[in-house]
């Protein structure tokens, strides 16, 4: 993947430099091994900050909101479809957006890199293809990147953007042979007090940072329903009936436009895998209404349209 | 202070379970993969081979959240309508294991606890029944700065013993009186001079592998408004998402809310961490936000530890280099970025 | 001599639901009294905020209930409606609410007999998994 970089400066250049667009969304390189950060590029000459590479985890959709320039942007399946909801939703227009596409092969779970490392500290990252190297003091390893992608990567069915200006290399084969449910229809299973103590355990580490909120890329609301106080609808201490409302809230408001892009389990500070939340929302919205969200700019959202022949049954 | 101990690694801990009897004792353990303090109770397992804890230990002195206060809501009840202090339990608390940037935490936090003008009931009662026993760093990370911004990865301010490992063994050093009086008790053999020195010389190596250091006097220096109004903020904050890791990570960020919370006819006064990163955190009755919007808030944190704390305290910046903003910020905004920027 | 029954919050929509509550009563028809009704102008009110409220408080189940798909009185609420409760109900029930706690339904305002039917059913559901369990917020549990 690391071959994007490359034409990513490139073409950034040449767009910055005619005046194609006024600033440039991308990823540079962090100062942490495996972590890199969002930046934007406003002058040609600084281009070269600009990377990609197996740990562009976050959604750069989330940076777009409600922005009045003209953007050039990099994105990948998810972060395309993450585009594609915020011009639904009426938080950036198309015209204003220059997207250069990127057919992904998917990003590694920092976490799990960390494990085969024995959380020992890192000093350096390099990856050549399908494999990738870490340093640390005394150790050096190489990794194959297809056994420590995202748990969200390794079911990823959208692998290719949606939509884009210009595609910076051949489509990647889709992924289709996976079943992107398979833990969720486990859990379906259950007796409901399994479910209960699964998710209460799921959550008894949170904190309450909203990090799993703000990086992604669907939560824009001017007031959260958790800073709400006429009347408020969740208390504000780490309680755990108020961290599993938040948690429900917070999934549900995804619900029918989670793209599965993995940003709030990425960013946990606690690592609670939340997208056991909206994984059975995007299970549903498949099942019962043939929805996956962020898809074509050619139809409404799910909640925002309806059929009279919408599934009926749970009702009496 | 009295001299070193030397003990065997499962002597100390054997020392450690069994100071239970006396105090509630706090030591690491792991959890998945990473470490937390929890309460030594059983079935937890002390694990002191360790970078450091995913959470800083502040928690243990300022929980995340307390009730305050409380009162009935029924007229029929006594009491009712009138707050009264929530019963605490004040008592002997042990922490093992404590990072020295995380104790020297506690130091910063104090000053905003414990002064002159204000005095918090709860932090400082809670403190001062506190006894930390530190664990130096024999390797810091890379993301570690205390030797830049604390006193080091050996040191002892806001501990009251600290611990050398020694492979086998660890070398204990009182620091404080309290300290001293619970070695005092503690059967194991006085430290060697070879020991003493082994422990020094790891104390030399473990400062040798921290690069980072700024100077302070930049800081001192800059007006205020001069820092204030730099260029720079709306770069440092454009990946920022405003969560509030960072802020409830910290060992010294102390910004807290008080909520209400009614619960059939019984009242809570709650206090909650709070983060400067949250709009809610300066949103006024009014609907008006002085800090409306996302650079400026970014900045507040880095002012206010870097910039009006170093101008209010004098003493250093609000930051013992522990590291864990830039190791778990989810967008990579490197404080020490952010030094060299105010500094430059 | 305090023998449990449940409590259900039922939002019932003010053109239908409602209506055939209040024809159950004056026809004289018997239904159960466990139900707290909130009357809402259309069953595409009701927040699944209101809901999840609702439990937080104590219910020990909740019914929504509206027009028939066609009848809203708003043309269209209860068909953005059915959306969301679909997916709201497999959420729920997926962390741990048990399935007969929330219950949703179409009753025009004629339909006195369906109302009785729904809600005994409903009652006998909801009466049948005894005291809520789950998500009931109570005092904080903080330090």
């Amino acid at each position: 993947m690391i071959r994007y970089t490359e034409k990513i400066r490139e073409r950034a250049r040449e767009l910055l430099g005619q005046g194609k667009v006024d600033v440039f969304i991308g990823y540079k390189k962090g100062t942490v091994p495996l972590m890199n950060q969002p930046v934007m590029i406003k002058r040609a000459e600084d281009v070269d900050q600009l990377l990609w590479d197996s740990n562009c985890c976050l959604n750069l959709a989330n940076y777009l909101t409600k922005r009045t320039e003209k953007i050039g942007i990099v994105a990948n399946g998810c972060n395309s479809r993450n585009i594609v909801i915020h011009i639904l939703e009426n938080q950036i227009k198309r015209d204003q957006l220059y997207i250069l596409g990127i057919p992904c092969e998917g990003t590694i779970d920092h976490r799990a890199v960390l494990r085969a490392a024995d959380n020992q500290e890192l000093l350096g990252y390099s990856e050549d293809g399908k494999e990738f190297t870490i340093r640390g003091a005394g150790f050096e390893k190489t990794l194959k990147k297809e056994e420590f992608l995202r748990t969200n990567c390794k079911t990823c069915q959208h692998r290719n953007p949606v939509i884009y200006d210009e595609l910076l290399g051949d489509p990647v084969p889709e992924n289709t042979e996976v079943d992107p449910f398979s833990d969720v229809k486990g859990l379906e299973t259950q007796p409901p007090e399994k479910k209960w103590s699964f998710f209460q355990n799921l959550i008894s580490k949170c904190i309450r940072c909203y990090a799993c909120r703000n990086a992604c890329p669907l939560c824009y609301c001017p007031t959260c329903f958790v800073d709400e106080s006429k009347p408020q609808w969740v208390g504000k201490s780490i309680d755990p009936i108020d961290t599993m409302t938040f948690h429900i809230l917070r999934a549900y408001h995804c619900a029918g436009r989670c793209t599965d892009c993995g940003a709030c389990e990425r960013v946990c500070p606690v690592a609670i895998p939340m997208r056991q939340f909206t994984k059975k929302l995007n299970k549903d919205a498949k099942e019962l209404f043939d929805w996956e969200a962020g898809l074509t700019l050619e139809t409404r959202p799910l909640f925002d349209f309806y059929k009279t022949s919408d599934y009926n049954e749970f009702i009496y | 202070m009295g001299t070193s101990k030397v003990l065997k690694k499962d002597e100390w801990l054997k020392v450690i379970e069994d100071l239970r009897k006396g105090y509630k004792v706090f030591v690491p353990t792991k959890e998945g993969d990473f470490h937390f303090f929890r309460e030594y109770k059983d079935g937890i397992r002390p694990d002191l081979n360790f970078s450091n804890t995913r959470l800083s230990p502040k928690g243990l002195i300022y929980p995340q959240s307390e009730r305050m206060f409380e009162c009935p809501l029924s007229k029929d009840q006594e009491g009712a309508f009138i707050l009264k202090e929530s019963p605490k339990d004040f008592g002997p608390q042990l922490v093992v294991g404590i990072r020295p940037c995380d104790a020297y935490g506690f130091l910063i936090v104090k000053r905003n606890f414990d002064n002159p003008q204000y005095r918090d009931p709860w932090w400082v009662r809670r403190y001062e029944s506190t006894t930390f026993v530190g664990l130096g760093c024999n390797e810091p990370c890379p993301t570690c700065f205390c030797n830049a911004a604390a006193g080091g990865p050996f040191g002892e301010e806001g501990l009251d013993l600290l611990m050398w490992d020694l492979g086998d063994e660890y070398l204990i050093k009182p620091i404080t009186e309290k300290g001293s009086n619970l070695l005092a008790k503690v059967e194991g053999k006085e430290a060697q001079d070879g020991e003493i020195k082994e422990a020094e010389s790891l104390k030399k190596e473990s400062q040798k592998k921290m690069d980072f250091s700024f100077d302070i006097t930049p800081l001192k220096n800059k007006a205020q408004l001069e820092l204030f109004n730099e260029p720079y903020w709306e770069d440092v904050a454009f990946s920022c998402i405003n969560c509030g890791t960072c802020t409830y990570l910290c060992p010294t960020c102390w910004c807290f809310d008080i909520q209400d919370e009614v619960y059939k006819n019984h009242c809570d006064r709650i206090r909650n961490w709070d983060s400067c990163m949250f709009p809610l955190f300066t949103l006024h009755g009014s609907g008006h936000n002085p800090r409306e919007k996302k650079f400026q808030r970014v900045r507040q944190r880095f002012m206010h530890k870097l910039k009006y704390y170093v101008d209010k305290y004098g003493n250093g910046i609000q930051c013992s280099g522990c590291g864990r903003c830039v190791r778990y910020c989810p967008v990579n905004i490197d404080i020490r970025n952010v030094i060299g920027l105010m500094c430059g | 001599m305090n023998e449990w029954s449940p409590k259900i919050t039922a939002f019932l929509c003010n053109w239908c639901t409602y209506g055939a509550a209040d024809l159950a009563g004056v026809s004289r028809l018997q239904y159960p009294p466990n139900f707290r009704v909130i009357r809402v102008p259309c069953s595409g009110r009701v927040s699944p905020k209101f809901i999840l409220a609702a439990f937080r408080q104590g219910a020990d189940g909740v019914w929504v209930s509206g027009c028939h798909p066609g009848d809203c009185h708003y043309l269209e609420g209860n068909f953005y409606a059915r959306r969301k409760f679909a997916l709201l109900k497999g959420l729920l029930e997926h962390i741990g609410i048990e399935p007969g706690r929330l219950h949703f339904s179409w009753i025009s305002s004629a339909e006195a007999t369906k109302f009785v039917e729904v809600a005994t059913k409903v009652a006998n559901a909801v009466g049948a998994l005894g005291p809520a369990k789950y998500l009931i917020k109570q005092r904080a549990e903080v330090a």
